[in-house]
């Protein structure tokens, strides 16, 4: 049915931008209901909750940077068309970032809303929330890391 | 840091405590206890008197906002306090009884508005229950005569006039009565009804079954007369309102008044706080205080210059403040230091480490030369234009310092604008260019060399973690820790360049390789027999082998270090597509409008969101890779006796 591994590199491609802005998007949205809610009593506090609000926000940005490396690389903006085994290999390494970058923007939306909370009480509270916050971005950037190295690999791989 | 005591004449307490405040060279000591003789003056009612003033103007300055606002520049928020001149103070000291009064005017008009506001909520209610009497020409307060009961009011059913009848004659078939339906809606009925007063009980019973209720509104007019009258006092109120909001605004032209007192007000409350900790005698006065010792002559000059007086410094203990000491290069990064905890006497400064590292990573991260240079320009020039306050001018200075290292990796990563210089030359020639090809130096590309770039960032990692490990090291060395120093310290140093080393050989060579290895195992050893020093028995052997476990936290530290390639990557690739999507509407004019648009924005969008990016994770790996290493914090900074305005600030005397 399938003569190349196009198909397969898009639906890579699309995982790893969906899945990854699915858990930015889900992290990012309850931070801001929370910064929201501090705002509502203090608007001056904005610069800080919008960093904290924004912390989440990178999974959804490292999985759109992996979906854009694999449509630069099989053929759709620019690289040649991959052959079947190589389609697979996109999709098997978008699943790091798709999987990763989703469930790490939960759990990091979750603990931005604790940051935020802890940071509307007292100011100073500030930098030690972000580096909390930033703590989870870790697992985010391995997965990150691993897509990317294998997606960059892939065309030169002769399979 | 030096402990200071000024003794002074109490007839020079004035002039002195103003030049101490204008000078900003001591922190005030509070002592608890008076020595034998001194006593504290209480200056409390005064001070309430002034804090009381200066919240008058805030209120009033707040008040001011509202209705007339302000007319402010987008980046006005840069701009410094105003500079005045020392004489100015008694010009701004004699207008001050005027312009509290004004203050008041102002919050007695916001008053009469709120007040009125509510009023006119109140009648507006009034009004809406009247409206369904509109047709009655008896006040609804009408009593009963000599031989009839009245009713007015409403059931919560629509009836017309044969419905009504039949239920209230259902209700009680003896009932004699009389209505007229004023008005009638859904689940509403508006009528009066007269029944023979002596069967007035009856009547009540039956009203109330049916679920009968009197008008909120009682008035002895009729409810049209009412209406009238609650119209005007409305339309007189919103008079009123109109008045004041003209009035405040007429008052807006005191703005830079009511700041500029609410500045002399908060300058003399602070100074009557700091009268309420000095020692006094019946002819002297006593101020205890901290001042850096580099400051000590200038205090000594300036004590000399304005009265006469006595000084003596000693030593400070370990409580004293710390004031941080830094040249230009690292003093923008003192407020980074500053926002983790100011360092504890057992603490080196480590600022000039830190603003190092942090331009260097942040230059990484962003790793632009086009936002570098454009960060550089545009805080250069706002820095000429707005004369910012020093700890805005810290800031911006750490960012325009950041940008010059953004430029650099920006060159080294070849990206200019992400790829906009061949996007557009490809876009107008119809060339195939790569940004290699056109920049004449050779370049690291993030996409194509990704692997290298990670190694080179985790080694970046190792020097930065041996880093802050050597100053751990030197603290022990400092307090004769020689244990903390080469044990705990100096072995794990040995050992991750002993894993470098080995790392190196695997690429380089076999004898490299075996050398890194020996070096390693060779600290292991040392951990194991030395970490458990300070345990009893068995716990040794298990306390010095556990230690050993230490070695995954190290790993995951380094491994964070891959976040600079993460980063550098994602500006590269998000400016690309933009630049990408700018050229996609073809050479028309069109086209070129929308590439125009569409480039200012996407890279303005890319700026804002990595520029953020950098700073969190160029925080963090400080914070928690560096500082975890060696630093403590805890200190108190050192805060001066100061004017602590918020408008203006007093011109140094040359």
């Amino acid at each position: 049915m399938f003569t190349n591994g196009m198909f397969f590199a898009l639906v890579g491609a699309s995982i790893a931008t969906a899945l990854a802005g699915f858990g930015s998007a889900k992290g990012v949205g309850g931070a801001a209901q929370a910064s929201m809610g501090v705002l509502s009593e203090d608007s001056s506090k904005f610069g800080k909750m919008l960093v904290l609000t924004l912390l989440p926000g990178t999974q959804g940005l490292y999985g759109f940077i992996v979906g854009f490396l694999i449509l630069v690389n099989c053929g759709v903006l620019g690289g040649a068309v991959p052959t079947m085994a190589q389609g697979l290999a996109f999709l098997g390494a978008s699943l790091a970032i798709g999987i990763g970058g989703m469930v790490s923007g939960f759990a990091q939306g979750k603990a931005a809303v604790s940051g935020i909370a802890m940071s509307a009480k007292d100011d100073r509270n500030f930098s030690k929330a972000m580096v909390s916050v930033t703590l989870v971005e870790i697992y985010a950037l391995l997965s990150f890391i691993v897509s990317l190295l294998v997606v960059i690999s892939v065309p030169a791989l002769k399979i | 840091m030096k402990k200071v005591r000024i003794v002074a004449l109490r007839e020079d307490r004035k002039r002195l405590l103003e030049h101490i405040q204008d000078s900003a060279l001591i922190q005030v000591r509070k002592v608890d206890k008076s020595e034998k003789g001194f006593s504290k003056v209480n200056v409390t009612s005064q001070m309430k008197i002034f804090e009381k003033n200066v919240t008058l103007c805030e209120n009033s300055l707040s008040i001011l906002d509202e209705y007339a606002r302000e007319k402010k520049g987008l980046l006005s928020s840069f701009a410094g306090r105003k500079e005045i001149d020392p004489d100015e103070i008694g010009e701004i000291a004699s207008n001050s009884g005027e312009v509290i009064n004004v203050c008041r005017q102002i919050i007695d008009c916001n008053r009469t508005i709120i007040d009125n506001s509510a009023e006119i909520v109140r009648i507006n209610t009034s009004l809406a229950q009247l409206e369904v009497w509109q047709n009655l020409d008896i006040p609804i307060n009408t009593a009963d005569t000599q031989s009839t009961a009245v009713f007015i009011g409403s059931l919560p059913k629509m009836y017309n006039d044969g419905e009504l009848k039949t239920a209230l004659a259902a209700e009680n078939p003896k009932l004699e009565f009389e209505f007229e339906i004023q008005h009638k809606e859904d689940n509403l009925t508006c009528f009066v009804l007269f029944a023979p007063i002596s069967q007035k009980k009856m009547a009540e019973d039956v009203l109330r079954t049916l679920g009968f209720a009197k008008p909120m509104t009682g008035t002895s007019h009729t409810p049209a007369v009412k209406t009238s009258r609650l119209t005007n006092k409305k339309v007189q109120l919103q008079n009123d309102i109109e008045r004041c909001e003209k009035a405040i605004e007429e008052l807006a032209e005191h703005r830079e008044e009511i700041k500029v007192t609410q500045d002399y007000f908060r300058i003399r409350a602070d100074k009557y706080n700091v009268i309420n900790e000095l020692e006094h005698t019946k002819h002297v006065f006593v101020i205890n205080g901290y001042i850096p010792d580099e400051d000590y002559d200038k205090l000594i000059k300036l004590c000399e210059r304005v009265s006469t007086c006595y000084i003596e410094a000693e030593d400070a203990d370990d409580d004293a403040p710390v004031k941080l000491k830094n040249n230009r290069f690292s003093k923008p990064a003192q407020s980074i230091l500053t926002m983790y905890a100011a360092p504890s006497h057992a603490d080196i400064d480590p600022t000039p480490l830190l603003a190092f590292f942090f331009y260097f990573f942040f230059g990484m991260m962003f790793s632009d030369a086009g936002y570098g240079l454009l960060m550089v320009i545009a805080i250069g020039i706002v820095l000429k234009a707005f004369k910012p306050d020093e700890k805005m001018r810290n800031n911006l200075k750490l960012f325009q310092y950041c940008g010059v290292s953004t430029f650099f990796w920006g060159l080294i990563f070849g990206s200019i604008f992400g790829d906009a210089p061949v996007v557009l030359y490809n876009y107008f020639t119809g060339a195939k260019l790569t940004m290699a090809q056109l920049l004449p130096w050779p370049t690291l590309d993030p996409q194509k060399d990704a692997l290298v770039l990670m190694i080179i960032s985790i080694a970046f990692g190792l020097v930065h973690i041996l880093v802050g490990m050597g100053c751990k090291f030197y603290i022990c060395l400092k307090q004769k820790d020689w244990g903390g120093a080469f044990f705990d310290t100096g072995l794990w140093m040995l050992m991750l360049i002993g894993f470098a080393v080995l790392a190196a050989g695997i690429a380089v060579s076999q004898t490299v390789f075996y050398i890194g290895a020996g070096i390693a195992i060779a600290c292991a050893v040392g951990l194991v027999l030395t970490q458990g020093r300070k345990k009893k028995g068995i716990g040794k052997v298990v306390g010095g082998l556990a230690s050993l476990y230490d070695v995954t936290s190290y790993i995951s530290d380094l491994l964070s270090y891959s976040r600079l390639l993460a980063l550098g990557l994602t500006t590269g690739v998000m400016a690309q597509v933009f630049n990408m999507l700018a050229t996609m509407f073809g050479k028309s004019v069109v086209g070129m409008i929308f590439m125009i648009i569409i480039m200012i924005v996407g890279h303005a969008i890319n700026i804002g969101l990595n520029a953020l990016g950098s700073y969190v994770h160029t925080m963090r790996l400080q914070y928690v890779e560096m500082f975890s290493k060696f630093y403590e914090g805890g200190g108190k900074e050192f805060e001066p006796f100061t004017l602590n305005s918020k408008y203006i600030k007093i011109k140094e005397e040359k």
